[in-house]
């Protein structure tokens, strides 16, 4: 049986940073696994990696048995993963309703020919967008602020919108750098039951996670990155337990 | 009353210019400060075309907007790779290049002392010699390009042009080609700076490379600065407003040997101004 996310062997370096280094992993379909490490582990990079906005110097990546290296960022979201930033990279200037329409895989309307010569269709189906876009709002518990531009939205709301994001790109598989990052308890509450809620209906879930608590709660499985390399692969009991872990992670020992 | 229309066809112009420049500054966020080089290659392949007798007004404005849209594509080619600051300091050496080949192709341009005669516009062989005529020529190509621009900014591809301006890895990990949607935005503020060039060269009649140097440039920037940023007002509003300028200076008692120095002072000073105070512009939004 293949994988469904498969990770194999790949290396990158940052000029004479090895931010990759032999770098293996698969994960299932279904379920949560959160990616942990100290900081520099790689966490990042390997997300870049997987969703085709760096090349590894060498490795592969397949998913659903498909080799993905070498495909553009997009071409990977139609494959069927879409990632969320650290840095959340919303259009602030555009509205809440605007960022989640952009990222639903319908395209009609975004040339100009179809913009120029079929202007009531593409209002149509813009229509259509819009509603596909509020019930996406919805789901996260934003469709009050559907109006909103994103500039004038709470921290806390900004993270639910890159979910809203995530999920109007349709994929099935879907990277979350940091969602649970800088959110005050009712949020934090707020993502992790949305991220459960996601895992019920069938979305399979790679999470960047330092919080410890968070990782407890919502981890089917855990990751342990260090150095780039995956040190560990197991249940999110026994990886916390794990003393030497615990000592990479909090006491800095090489 | 004529020089009422003389300056409502070059504000007219010069808004199919502001929607040219808005479209690919304003909405895309393409930096470009060589939006009158392309102008001027419109202008010329008009005039050339006219002169020369081979083609009548309205073949020769498709050649032109045709010239113009593989030209803006190429010059706008470098944002793909280039961002921000880079990508000025590119077009800004474009802008050098287009100049000087202006100055110095005489062949083509008339070099530095420009290229006279150039015939009015014609329909169906019908010269347009009126000024009237001539207003209702730009009054339906800037009504038509004023159209385009409020439909692309309503459209599906309006907002992948805002969100490219805003981020590109963003929008790529939407799932949204960014390279296809540059090209084509590139390829109709093109179109619109082609079209321009033609009912320039065929209402003025004589052109010279002063009217389509890094200074043009630079004014139509000012106009979306002025104006406003992404909305179809601003684009409007900025050229109208900005070419009214020189006509309420007439009225300053300036010598006229500083009249050109005196515009290109007020011109600069509401740059800063619009820079500093209003970066939304009038009717717009920040650029």
């Amino acid at each position: 049986m293949t994988a469904y996310l498969e990770v194999c062997g790949v290396t990158h370096n940052f000029g004479g940073l090895q931010a990759l280094n032999d770098c293996a992993f698969a994960i299932s379909q279904g379920g949560i696994t959160c990616l942990v490490g100290p900081n520099g582990a790689g966490k990042t990079t390997i997300f870049n990696v997987i969703t085709g906005f760096l090349r590894p110097d060498t490795g592969r990546v397949g998913f659903r048995g498909r080799t993905l290296s070498g495909l553009a960022p997009q071409a990977i979201v139609h494959a069927g993963i879409a990632r969320s930033f650290q840095n959340l990279r919303l259009f602030t200037d555009l509205t809440a309703c605007d960022n989640v329409m952009l990222a639903l895989p319908d395209r009609a309307g975004e040339t100009p020919f179809g913009a120029l010569f079929r202007p009531f269709a593409t209002a149509r189906s813009d229509r259509r967008r819009r509603a596909d876009a509020l019930e996406r709002l919805d789901h996260v518990g934003l469709a009050a602020r559907a109006d909103e531009r994103v500039r004038n939205l709470s921290y806390g709301e900004q993270k639910l919108l890159t979910i809203a994001r995530l999920l109007a790109t349709g994929a099935e598989l879907l990277l979350l750098d940091e969602p649970a990052s800088g959110l005050a308890a009712g949020a934090l509450d707020q993502v992790m039951v949305l991220l459960r809620r996601l895992r019920g209906e069938g979305k399979t879930l790679l999470v960047v996670e330092h919080n410890t608590r968070v990782v407890q709660q919502i981890a089917d499985e855990v990751l342990f990155l260090h150095q780039g390399h995956l040190l560990a692969q197991g249940p999110p009991a026994r990886i916390i337990a794990d003393p030497a872990l615990a000592e990479i992670y909090f006491g800095g020992a090489l | 009353m004529d020089y009422f229309y003389s300056y409502l066809i070059l504000a007219e112009i010069y808004t199919l210019l502001g929607l040219s420049t808005n479209l690919l500054v304003g909405v895309v966020g393409i930096f470009s400060v060589s939006q009158a080089a392309v102008f001027g290659v419109g202008a010329y392949i008009v005039g050339d075309f006219l002169l020369a007798g081979t083609l009548s007004f309205l073949p020769a404005l498709a050649v032109a907007a045709l010239a113009c849209i593989l030209l803006n594509v190429l010059i706008s080619l470098p944002s793909l790779r280039v961002a921000g600051d880079y990508f000025v300091v590119t077009s800004f050496g474009i802008q050098l290049l287009a100049t000087a080949t202006f100055t110095n192709w005489t062949a083509g341009t008339g070099g530095a002392n420009g290229m006279p005669g150039v015939p009015p516009p014609d329909l169906l062989g019908l010269p347009i010699e009126s000024t009237r005529g001539i207003l209702a020529v730009t009054t339906v190509a800037t009504l038509v390009a004023c159209l385009a621009f409020w439909l692309i900014l309503r459209a599906p591809f309006g907002r992948l042009l805002k969100a490219i301006r805003e981020d590109e890895s963003a929008v790529a990990a939407a799932g949204k080609g960014v390279l296809s949607a540059k090209v084509s935005a590139a390829a109709l503020a093109g179109a619109f700076a082609g079209v321009a060039g033609g009912l320039y060269a065929t209402y003025l009649s004589f052109i010279d490379p002063s009217s389509f140097d890094l200074d043009a440039s630079i004014l139509l920037l000012t106009m979306v600065v002025v104006g406003g940023a992404r909305t179809l007002a601003g684009s409007i509003f900025g050229p109208f407003l900005l070419l009214a300028l020189p006509q309420v200076l007439t009225f300053v008692a300036i010598p006229t040997t500083y009249a050109a120095t005196a515009r290109q002072l007020v011109y600069g000073a509401l740059l800063i101004a619009f820079a500093l105070f209003r970066p939304q512009g009038l009717l717009g939004e920040r650029l």
